[in-house]
């Protein structure tokens, strides 16, 4: 992995480093389509949380491209994919004990998500 | 990993208890290693994913009843040892070393004060052994 470069240094120290990337294939999924957060269990890296796997939401909007954290956390590259905001009602998550207004958004790499009626 | 950082929805944790003016640093030795991963981290040792991941995969127990900056500390010994920077055969040596002048200072018969060495208690996580 590359060092900072010196004259990068005081910037990304005030601003931290963007993990914004470039995706070459086109967003899967767009606001207001539902999916559903893919029921897997790597022993690598992820940030797909236990609790959502399985469960149901509907994408809120796309944030664009992002390197992916569960390559790079396993010198496997970049490999930048789009991330959405994806809410989750509470009782989705927590059963019907939980308020009904409440809800959880996520931030979802693409490939922890798919297509509601897919399986 | 399915992880014990991936608290989420666990019950019997407790409130999340809030200090209001909480200092950024209680310690000396947390600002070290508060300067350590970064200066590491800029010089390209590792990035935040790898050190995340290095995080996920302390003990669980452990990972429980140390502090961030306890989680910090292990992940750079960790990655550091893992990547070749600083083997844990040298960060034992030095944190021996360093144990043993601050003890001599303490007794009196140091001839100069050891800088950077956590004063008085020793960084928690310095001179853990492999199997530890």
């Amino acid at each position: 992995m590359p060092a900072l470069p010196r004259d990068q240094v005081r910037g990304a120290v005030r601003a931290g480093a963007s993990a914004r990337a470039e995706v070459p294939t086109a967003p899967i999924f767009k606001a207001g389509e539902r999916v559903i957060a893919r029921n897997i269990h790597p022993i690598g890296h992820t940030r797909l949380p236990r609790y959502v796997r399985g469960k149901h939401g509907i994408v809120q909007r796309h944030h664009g491209g992002f390197v992916f954290a569960d390559t790079r956390a396993h010198g496997l590259g970049d490999q930048p994919q789009h991330l959405y905001s994806v809410r989750f009602e509470a009782r989705e998550l927590w059963g019907e004990g939980a308020i009904e207004r409440n809800a959880l958004y996520l931030d979802l790499w693409e490939s922890y998500l798919e297509p509601e009626g897919s399986s | 990993m399915n992880g014990i950082h991936d608290l989420g929805g666990m019950h019997g944790l407790g409130p999340v208890v809030r200090e209001e003016n909480e200092p950024v640093f209680r310690e000396e030795w947390e600002r070290h290693v508060f300067a350590v991963l970064n200066l590491t981290l800029a010089a390209g040792q590792y990035n935040v994913d790898e050190l995340r991941h290095a995080i996920e995969r302390m003990d669980p127990a452990r990972y429980l009843q140390t502090s961030y900056y306890e989680h910090w500390l292990h992940a750079a010994e960790d990655l550091l040892d893992a990547k070749g920077v600083v083997t844990r055969e040298e960060l034992l040596r030095r944190a021996a070393e360093i144990t043993q002048r601050s003890s001599a200072a303490a007794s009196g018969t140091s001839h100069s004060q050891v800088s950077g060495a956590p004063s008085g208690s020793r960084a928690p996580g310095a001179g853990r052994l492999p199997s530890e």
